[in-house]
């Protein structure tokens, strides 16, 4: 048995798909690839998979992961081959390799960010404030006031054919996660948003994660 | 507004974006008969449909055919539809239901209707078929509720009445000569008449008595007195999906499906799925088996369910389990056999599901006392059940479901106080027993259904019971409940009331359908859309009294809105067997002996055994 690590883009259509939902396609992608995934050994047992990061639904995301173990020697070159054969539209396997860090490790998200309209200097404007305190309910239910200002790790704003862009980096993954979608809603909450689409994952160092 | 931009708006968006693995993708400029196949009900619903994706796979058979996916949109998305004017579309290509030749709905259920009539109006075609001028858009409709079309009449095109696999096909080949042909509506319908299983409601008349009941029936324009329903002769070459479409949401049955035979040998007589499937025909184990190994393997589905009325009542299902246990243990798939029989749910049987996954144990003795299960046929004893409880108890389950039916032919209320009873009996049984599960309490839950005559069974002749009857009855059903072990969950009577009317509805009621539409009401299955006042208003603003269909009881000689249709089962045998039910008489199996249905005339299944055996 041992342990592998997959990367994979979800894009288009299957933004509509929840994080549940990949669960299940993923399990079905296994088993119609033929792959020997080790099972958990309970009551009942299932295969084995555990993903990086949830996804919202709406968003686009070309740094996803999952994990799961290989019970045989198959190489990860056979297992890409094998679930990029089955995967559905929208999902694109873009690397099978050994893990290296915990996901628990994940510290940091890009996100790149389109808004119908040209609201660049509005944007900009926004996000330069010295604090943009915002409320935000935590896992407990209860609601907190955050400063979205000191969580934000860099962002820039451009113009893109009369639209908006929008590239940030956000505390993403256990420890602690801001959803851009905070940062939008405190902007306006009257936007028209074409696509959200998470660009890559980083550990606490900002290296990419591997 | 795009489809895109609402789709963020509404409930679980993934009913609406296609792309499903399995999905059947063609280049629509190759194709000349470009088919909608409908599910007037939600996407989760829908897609659990074994009927559906059948006939989506045989469909899609032809190079020259396009099947595509249509569901009703859930009422949020229904919303945004109809505010930013899109069109109800097909999954496959996203394009509207205008652009297709047929629009095929299955209709499993009467409260269905009105979403069927809501549909046609969210894909902009007129509603009824004599609004439809020109060749396209046909609409055709099957399934079992069409055993009875006259409450659609108005609305459909082409019934297609039995099993579907050929004659969507004949019907498809026919729609693609005439198109080319450049033929009408009326040549096409004409022709499609003559097709063996095939009803067009506009070719016939019905004249009334000054009672409301029928006076006469009138074929015209040449079609036929009398439509046969199809059946498939042998079910091993008959075509079977190899794949599903896989949908992204979990669904109400998310899992692969071998059917492994049609029809019941039983006769229940409040059942119509019992008469109208007529005769029995089994698939053979190795073809059921080599089906659904195909079909895990191509879905990667984990789960596997038989298919039939009744599993146990499986000539070879101890040879099919032979078959499947081996692979469906190693590939980890969990195996469900669904619809056991009581009297034949062996220790061995038990062994096997319970080698797969336990899940909870759910027995149907409709009637509480066996006097009232003689009468309806339900050849099932209390020693059956307890015997079976026993087994399951010992086994280690700690709950069951117990089935009933409230407002059967010939009830009284102490076959009422015998559901409690018998619920009663269960529990005591559970803590009678030593080695039952340690530490550990029982829980029965008595689920309790309105009884619904149907057209095709026994009881079609029969009056439903009325409001004021059901509810005295249920009340005294709570009464003689002493136990907070046994749980009672009781139906709607306002919809069994309006099932009762459109099961057995004629060709007047497609106005009351269409007015109750007109009010909204959509969904009517489900019971936070269920809106009896407006069905009560529909039915009073057309002259109709929901009473004369649900809750009157016919004579024998007289003419019923579906007599035109030949199910299998003849009106004698029906008589007969009605008769039988007021004497508490029993009718033995189709195993046992031949009761002579009328359904040997098919002569397939287990009617040429039982014609062998005579010879």
């Amino acid at each position: 048995m041992r342990p592998v690590r997959i990367y994979y883009n979800k894009t288009g259509k299957l933004k509509y798909i929840s994080h549940l939902d990949i669960n299940r396609v993923m399990l079905r992608m296994i088993r119609r690839g033929k792959i020997n995934v080790w099972f958990t050994e309970g009551f009942h047992q299932h295969p084995y998979v555990n993903f990086a990061l949830p996804l919202s639904l709406g968003f686009e995301s070309e740094s996803e992961a999952v994990d799961m173990r290989i019970n045989d020697d198959m190489t990860n070159d056979e297992i890409m081959k094998r679930l990029s054969a089955v995967a559905p539209d929208g999902m694109e396997i873009t690397a099978v390799c050994d893990p290296i860090k915990k996901f628990s490790e994940i510290a940091y998200a890009d996100f790149y960010i389109v808004i119908k309209g040209e609201c660049e200097k509005e944007l900009d404007d926004f996000l330069s404030q010295p604090q943009i305190i915002v409320e935000k309910t935590t896992k407990k239910g209860g609601i907190k006031q955050i400063d979205l200002k000191e969580k934000i790790v860099k962002y820039s704003v451009s113009a893109e054919g009369g639209d908006t862009a929008l590239l940030i980096t956000l505390p993403a993954g256990t420890q602690e996660n801001i959803n851009p979608n905070l940062v939008l809603a405190a902007f306006s909450d009257d936007l028209s948003i074409k696509r959200v689409v998470r660009r890559a994952i980083y550990d606490s160092e900002m290296n990419i994660f591997a | 507004m795009e489809l895109s931009d609402i789709l963020l708006k509404v409930q679980k968006p993934a009913r609406y974006i296609g792309g499903e693995q399995g999905a059947v993708i063609k280049d629509k400029n190759n194709i000349d008969v470009r088919f909608a196949f409908c599910f007037a009900d939600s996407y989760e619903v829908g897609m659990s449909h074994l009927g559906m994706k059948i006939l989506y796979s045989v469909a899609n058979t032809p190079d020259w055919a396009w099947c595509e996916r249509v569901f009703a949109p859930w009422e949020d998305m229904e919303a945004e539809m109809r505010k930013n004017n899109i069109p109800l579309f097909a999954l496959e290509s996203g394009d509207k239901l205008s652009d297709f030749d047929i629009i095929g709905f299955t209709i499993p259920y009467e409260m269905c209707y009105t979403n069927i009539l809501n549909c046609l109006d969210l894909g902009g075609i007129p509603l009824r078929s004599s609004e439809r001028k020109d060749l396209s858009p046909i609409v055709i409709a099957g399934g079992p509720c069409t055993c009875n079309p006259e409450p659609l009449a108005d609305f459909i095109d082409i019934f297609s009445l039995g099993e579907g696999e050929e004659l969507t096909l004949e019907i498809m080949e026919l729609y693609r000569k005439h198109k080319k042909l450049g033929s009408d509506k009326m040549t096409f319908l004409r022709e499609a008449a003559k097709l063996e299983g095939v009803y067009v409601p506009a070719f016939y008349d019905a004249e009334y008595n000054a009672d409301g009941t029928i006076k006469a029936f009138h074929a015209k324009d040449g079609a036929p007195e009398k439509i046969t329903k199809r059946i498939i002769k042998d079910l091993d070459n008959c075509h079977y999906p190899d794949n599903f479409v896989v949908p992204y949401l979990d669904i109400v049955h998310d899992r692969a499906v071998c059917e492994i035979y049609r029809g019941c040998i039983r006769g229940c007589r409040f059942c119509q799925a019992g008469y109208i499937y007529r005769p029995i025909r089994e698939k053979s184990p190795t073809v059921a088996n080599a089906q659904a190994k195909q079909l895990c393997e191509n879905t990667g589905y984990d789960e596997l369910s038989l298919l039939s009325l009744s599993t146990s009542d499986y000539s070879a299902l101890n040879e099919l389990l032979g078959c499947m246990l081996p692979w469906t243990e190693k590939e980890k798939i969990g195996l469900q056999l669904p619809s056991l029989r009581i009297d034949n749910f062996s220790d061995e049987l038990l062994q096997k599901v319970a080698s797969v996954r336990k899940s909870g144990l759910t027995f149907a003795p409709e009637a509480g006392t066996q006097r009232l299960r003689d009468a309806i046929n339900k050849n099932v004893t209390e020693k059956d059940v307890m015997d079976t409880c026993r087994v399951a108890f010992e086994g280690g389950y700690t709950s069951v479901k117990l089935y009933f039916m409230m407002g059967l032919p010939t009830e009284t209320m102490e076959d009422i106080e015998g559901i409690a009873n018998l619920a009663q009996k269960v529990v005591d049984l559970y803590y009678s027993l030593e080695n039952r599960p340690k530490g550990k309490g029982v829980s029965v839950s008595v689920s309790c259904a309105t009884f619904i005559p149907k057209p095709f069974t026994p009881f079609q002749f029969e009056a439903q019971d009325d409001f004021a009857t059901i509810e005295e009855k249920q009340k005294h059903l709570r009464k003689c409940i002493k136990t907070r072990k046994i749980s009672v969950s009781l139906h709607n009577s306002g919809t069994s009331l309006i099932e009762a009317v459109l099961a057995r509805g004629d060709r007047r009621l497609c106005d009351v359908i269409y007015k109750a539409w007109e009010k909204g009401c959509k969904f009517d299955g489900w019971d936070e859309f269920f809106n009896y006042e407006k069905w009560l208003e529909a039915f009073d603003e057309c002259g109709l009294d929901p009473a004369f269909y649900a809750n009157r009881k016919r004579e024998y000689d007289e003419i019923l809105p579906w007599d035109h249709i030949d199910i299998g089962v003849s009106k004698k045998f029906l008589i007969n067997q009605d008769k039988l039910a007021h004497e508490s008489v029993t009718t033995p199996n189709c195993r046992q002996k031949c009761a002579g249905c009328g359904a040997t005339k098919f002569g397939e299944g287990i009617c040429r055994e039982a014609c062998k055996n005579l010879l």
